[in-house]
């Protein structure tokens, strides 16, 4: 069993195939991280996840309108892109706090903190349908529009809340990492997002977090 | 009934503030104006009202996108604001534009344009979230800066919103304000009218989506972006970098191209140091421009500076997020970070009397940034500063204060190049008659100088004018500093059409000078003859600044407009029609981007950063995102065509609005100064941008034949109307005598 403090300090890896605990994994992708033993023991599959770093986001959305171009009819927005950045845009990721020129966002610090999928299995477990399945290839946990019916489950219980329905196909829209070549990245003008295999996440997800919290 | 289109959103928002009635209209009426700046043009020309004022009831206001906002054309986040605005002479039209996020919302939820009417009794703001639109109480917001604003409507709204907001100075109805949208984006002008209408905001959330046009792929999208930034350069399309790169051939200090090796964003908490920016990575496009060095200098910028930041859709990135914590130690402000450009940095800069770089110089611009964006308040691109500076160093304050006012401004802070001075300099101004005191400062400042002149630029008694005194006395100031010697003018009355660090440009609208004869001769200064207040045009900017060598500038210039377009900068020839055609080009871009709405400040795009094209741009961009983005296939000819419709209605609804025939004798007119500095120099000497007056009636003799203007009225001709289907517009003209003969 590998903690996420052990994982740290000793600069280990995680390779693909490996069988790990749930510490690490759950750190990367956000979901149910605890130092809980019981904590079930997860299969690391190949591909990664898309990680955005705060520093060097400049805030044009991009990234967000890439995605929208490159899934479906080329319909531009917010709500059907899969990357949420205009959701943290003015006052981060809490929302207008009192102390709002402190925080996050635009009318605050000025860091901008988009939200990515981090490609945990919370979608998959909760779809009723079971429309949520990991792309094998990828990694990617992808949704079969056919399977799917609408039914928000999925976007209720995502934990970074980067899922939508969308309001005229009436499916969900999740990131699949564009089938192993994410658009948001390669439009990004300052390499601010970028595809981070597993072994390779780690302090990228460390420093996103941290923007993620209150300040 | 939805359009069949993509790009435009299909529906219009009118909203009577008298009535309180919110009703929808289709878009397709305004399809042969674009949008933005078209459907604000001809709005107000349709509903066009002899003599009102910009603050009366009667005036509309018109905040529109374009077919490209929030489409993801790269640089298509402008939203334009039509108006007619009272820090012009009459009240005449103008339109100013902000960036941001605020035109792509309201196309998400469905709207190209809102038009707003009449006046409500009590303050109200609009609440827009798609179908569901209506007018909200603003009593609790009435009188609350505009950061606390936007903080505000995004508690209630939910913080997805995008809100335009006016600060108190456009709630005191001071001329000279703004309204805003988050993240220090500003439109000037127009901040009385919503003022004057009892609107204190608008707040947006839109989950609709903008539609591509149904033949247009994913991958003509992505391959039209990949061409722009193959060709695209910095801010003002600077296409070299401001200093030497290992894999570039040139360098210009001129270039906006800033972020380079030693540029460093110095505030970020991991402070990320640029290095080389070479131009075909496409993952340091938003380092390049790194402009903050420009209004800081280097050493305070690396210091100050968090990251660039800018608008929706956008890879240049031109604003600068700066952190400066003394801000809340020794300011005691909320706030260490502000985000600006340009003149939300330099007016509070200029307005103290131009220090040099150092952090006195930085506490003034970003203290004066956070009190003039707080309160609203416009520079009128720089005229409210160049008046304060230069009745300072003239002394004239003293004279035309009373003197328990002047006692009471706290001159030493102002000599003392001391950043609290920016609290009560602002607060003046957006106060108004609400300020304790007299308050004549204030008031000036933020009434509009055109206000305080008479025929010749002198000055009136200014507590006269402001207590509407029916015949005024006049202010008795002279010209009397050192420097005036040179020009003859030591003893004689002050006249601001003489004075050229006062930078009035065209006299007859009072319109500050911007990017006129001192950029481009001839073609600036025809050019800043035409709208009725700075004409906000970039297109001869993001050539002659572009960086590349004046040769390879010249001959770009010249395979467009012939030989002779472009002279080197303070060194110029006589008149030429290349010219002519050159400031025509550059206003009917101005006026499709305005109506796009795609930045000016960035397109078109002529020349590019690649060697291997030679440095040539591509100027038919706008027209290749029109066609995917609407479906409707239009050439660069084409889609410039429809520009000029719009910018022929804006010619014509000033004529209305002046009821005036002569544009040329009452419009077209540069201040003296213009003719008249460099003593020593005479048109045409290397080294001065000093116009002639003989040269500059050709200019406009040629300029109006380009036009199709009538050469003795500067009035389009009938014959020029009706090419661009404006015949309804010249019938108007004809039937009040306002159409030459
Ligand atoms: S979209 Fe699904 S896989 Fe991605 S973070 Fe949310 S719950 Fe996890
Ligand atoms: S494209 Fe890059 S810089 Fe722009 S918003 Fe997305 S992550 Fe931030």
């Amino acid at each position: 069993m590998i903690t996420r403090r052990a994982l740290l300090a000793n600069g280990a890896k995680v390779a693909v195939g490996t069988v790990y605990g749930g510490t690490l994994v759950g750190f990367l992708t956000g979901c149910g991280s605890s130092d809980d033993a019981e904590t079930p023991i997860v299969e690391v599959i190949p591909g990664g996840l898309m990680v955005v770093n705060p520093i060097l986001c400049v805030g044009c959305r991009r990234c967000e309108i890439a995605c929208s171009w490159s899934h479906g009819k080329s319909a531009v927005s917010p709500s059907t892109s899969r990357i949420k950045v205009a959701k943290n845009l003015n006052f981060g990721p809490h929302g207008v706090q009192p102390n709002y020129q402190d925080q996050r966002g635009e009318q605050g610090d000025s860091t901008i903190v988009p939200s990515t999928c981090r490609q945990c299995d919370v979608c998959m477990t909760v779809c009723p349908q079971k429309a949520i399945t990991v792309n094998e290839e990828t990694g990617a946990r992808v949704v079969n529009d056919d399977l799917c019916v609408g039914c928000g489950y999925c976007a209720d219980k995502c934990p970074q809340q980067v899922i939508t329905i969308d309001k005229t196909t009436r499916k969900s829209l999740k990131c699949d990492l564009c089938e192993g070549s994410p658009n948001c990245a390669q439009v990004c003008p300052t390499g601010a997002i970028k595809f981070y295999t597993w072994e390779d996440a780690v302090a990228e997800v460390e420093l996103h977090e941290k923007y993620l919290e209150l300040v | 009934m939805t359009t069949t289109y993509g790009g435009w959103a299909g529906y219009i928002l009118r909203v009577n503030l008298t009535t309180k009635v919110i009703t929808k209209e289709t878009t397709e009426t305004y399809h042969d104006y674009i949008g933005g700046m078209g459907i604000g043009y001809k709005v107000l020309w349709d509903d066009h009202v002899d003599g009102i004022k910009a603050t009366d009831a009667e005036n509309q206001l018109v905040i529109s996108a374009g077919p490209l906002s929030g489409s993801g054309a790269i640089c298509s986040a402008r939203t334009t604001i039509t108006s007619r605005n009272p820090v012009i002479r009459n009240h005449l039209i103008t339109d100013g534009h902000f960036g941001g996020h605020f035109s792509p919302e309201l196309k998400f939820a469905g709207y190209d344009a809102i038009i707003i009417e009449g006046k409500s009794e009590t303050p109200v703001w609009l609440k827009i979230v798609d179908d569901t639109v209506t007018l909200e109480p603003a009593d609790s917001l009435w009188g609350v800066g505009i950061f606390d604003t936007f903080a505000s409507i995004s508690k209630l709204m939910g913080q997805q919103a995008q809100i335009a907001a006016i600060g108190p100075s456009g709630e005191h109805l001071v001329a000279q304000s703004t309204i805003q949208t988050q993240g220090g984006h500003s439109a000037g002008g127009h901040g009385a009218v919503l003022g004057s209408k009892k609107l204190k905001a608008i707040g947006i959330i839109g989950t609709g989506t903008v539609d591509i046009a149904e033949s247009t792929t994913n991958e003509q999208l992505r391959e039209l972006d990949d061409h722009i930034l193959g060709i695209i350069g910095a801010n003002n399309n600077g296409v070299v970098p401001n200093q030497p790169q290992s894999w570039a051939e040139y360098s210009s200090t001129g270039s906006r191209w800033r972020g380079g090796p030693g540029v460093t964003w110095g505030a970020a908490d991991n402070p990320v140091d640029v290095g080389e920016t070479p131009w075909d990575d496409r993952q340091k496009v938003g380092m390049r421009t790194s402009m903050a060095e420009m209004y800081f200098g280097r050493d305070e910028a690396n210091k100050i500076f968090k990251r660039p930041g800018g608008c929706h859709s956008c890879p240049i990135r031109c604003f600068c997020e700066v952190k400066n914590p003394k801000m809340k130690t020794e300011y005691n402000l909320p706030t260490e970070n502000i985000t600006n450009v340009c003149l939300g940095f330099l007016d509070p800069w200029y307005a103290m009397g131009k220090p040099s770089s150092g952090e006195k110089r930085t506490d003034i611009q970003t203290v004066g940034a956070y009190y003039m964006d707080d309160n609203g308040i416009w520079s009128a691109y720089g005229q409210l500063s160049h008046l304060m500076r230069e009745f300072t160093a003239r002394g004239f304050w003293e004279i035309i204060l009373p003197a328990e006012e002047y006692a009471a401004i706290n001159w030493a802070q102002y000599a003392d190049l001391d950043a609290h001075f920016m609290q009560d300099f602002y607060t003046r101004i957006a106060y108004s008659e609400d300020y304790p005191g007299s308050n004549i400062l204030g008031r000036c400042l933020g009434r509009g100088l055109h206000e305080f002149i008479n025929e010749d630029g002198e000055l009136y008694n200014v507590e006269d004018i402001l207590n509407e005194v029916e015949s005024p006395r006049m202010a008795e100031l002279t010209f009397e500093l050192e420097s005036d010697a040179n020009y003859d003018l030591v003893g004689k009355t002050y006249s601001v059409f003489l004075d050229k660090n006062m930078k009035v440009f065209n006299r007859s609208m009072v319109g500050g000078v911007h990017h006129a004869s001192e950029s481009a001769g001839q073609v600036g200064a025809l050019l800043n003859t035409v709208f009725n207040r700075d004409p906000q045009c970039h297109s001869h900017i993001n050539l002659i600044n572009c960086g590349l060598p004046h040769a390879k500038i010249a001959e770009v210039a010249a395979s467009l407009w012939g030989e002779g377009a472009f002279d080197p900068v303070q060194h110029y020839t006589a008149m030429n029609t290349s010219k002519a055609k050159f400031a025509k080009w550059c206003l009917v871009k101005n006026v499709l981007h305005d109506s796009l709405t795609l930045c000016n400040w960035m397109f078109p795009l002529v020349v590019s950063p690649d060697a291997n094209r030679d440095y040539i741009g591509d100027s038919s961009i706008e027209a290749q995102m029109f066609s995917l983005v609407t479906g409707i296939e239009t050439s660069e000819a084409e889609l410039d065509a429809m520009a000029e419709s719009v910018l022929q209605l804006h010619r014509a609804l000033t004529v209305l609005q002046m009821n005036e025939i002569d544009q040329r004798n009452k419009h077209d007119v540069l201040s003296e100064w213009v003719y008249d500095l460099d003593h020593d120099k005479n048109f045409g000497d290397e080294g001065t941008i000093k116009m002639d007056r003989d040269d500059i009636q050709i200019g406009l003799d040629m300029f109006y034949a380009e036009m199709g203007w009538d050469k003795d009225t500067g009035v389009p001709t009938r014959a020029t109307l009706e090419k661009f289907k404006l015949g309804y517009v010249a019938d108007k003209l004809e039937s009040l005598a306002l159409l030459p003969a």
